[in-house]
């Protein structure tokens, strides 16, 4: 099975950042592309993703930051089309997830992994009474 | 009290148009007044989901010049975004009588300059802001409701009519 590609599109310096967080946790991280929307218009941003995600012939993840932003949007629209799966709320688990399984899933099934895997992340600790 | 916000962006729908000015006002409606959007099911569907808290309508410029006074009357409050000058001109010329115009992100692209961090413009954009200043429209720079509103006009010289 060949790896699962993915590209992280997020605000700010996130996608930078959480790669960086991610790497201190996994070890060096070949192979994920990061990006920012900063200074893109819709349609600058649309066509960035589309030419980073232009390469994937077999499917690959585009993980973004918040949904209905402008990069999840973009990267939806740069989506279309093609073998490209759109996923909403990245976190360290989600990325981590990732990283771990990119070359034992095919894109579909591992969407459907991260997308469990950062629902379950998010829980409350309560300090014992 | 219907229209809230009428603001120029070309990110249209997006999160400082959902979670800053959203969550500050709570529109029932978010228009989106774009030509080419609005002939595109797929782009249109696809803001639609962007804004779960509001009902999107999607319109061309004619439309959404042909239902403004109908919105203005309504209650629940409205946004309406256009995505450059140009258009917002065309929507006041074509009878939406607004008088206030949010410029919230006009990114850089060949041939603009600089106005500040978030909105560059061209000469035509330039000419489209002078003829709305010329009737009546304030322009204010604004990325967010946090931020402190600045008129166009003190920002840009070239904008003055």
């Amino acid at each position: 099975m060949s790896r699962v590609p993915a590209l992280i599109v997020m605000h700010a310096d996130l996608a930078e950042a959480l790669l960086r967080a991610a790497a201190t946790l996994y070890g060096p991280v070949e192979g994920v592309e990061v990006m920012s929307n900063q200074g893109l218009s819709r349609a600058q941003l649309e066509a960035e993703i589309a030419s980073r995600v232009a390469g994937w012939n077999g499917g690959g993840l585009v993980l973004t930051d918040l949904w209905g932003g402008s990069c999840h949007t973009c990267g939806a629209s740069a989506a279309r089309g093609r073998e490209v799966i759109v996923i909403s709320g990245l976190n360290l688990p989600i990325l981590l997830d990732y990283l771990h399984n990119r070359d034992t899933s095919d894109s579909t099934e591992l969407a459907e992994r991260l997308l469990r895997k950062g629902q379950d992340s998010i829980r409350l600790q309560r300090a014992p009474s | 009290m219907s229209w809230v916000l009428v603001r120029v962006d070309d990110r249209l729908i997006h999160g400082q148009v959902v979670i800053a000015w959203g969550g500050r006002m709570h529109p029932a409606r978010i228009w989106v007044a774009d030509d080419a959007i609005a002939a595109s099911d797929w782009e249109r569907d696809l803001l639609v989901s962007a804004a779960p808290d509001a009902e999107v309508r999607v319109t061309s410029i004619a439309d959404a010049a042909a239902g403004w006074a109908a919105e203005a009357a309504a209650s629940g409050g409205a946004f309406l975004l256009v995505r450059d000058l140009p258009a917002a001109l065309a929507l006041r010329e074509a009878g939406a009588t607004f008088d206030r115009l949010n410029l919230g992100g006009l990114h850089y692209a060949p041939g603009k300059s600089k106005v500040n961090e978030y909105v560059y413009l061209d000469d035509r954009d330039r000419a489209c802001a002078r003829a709305l200043a010329a009737r009546g429209v304030t322009l204010e720079v604004q990325d967010v409701p946090a931020a402190r509103p600045q008129p166009l006009t003190a920002l840009d010289p070239a904008c003055v009519p």
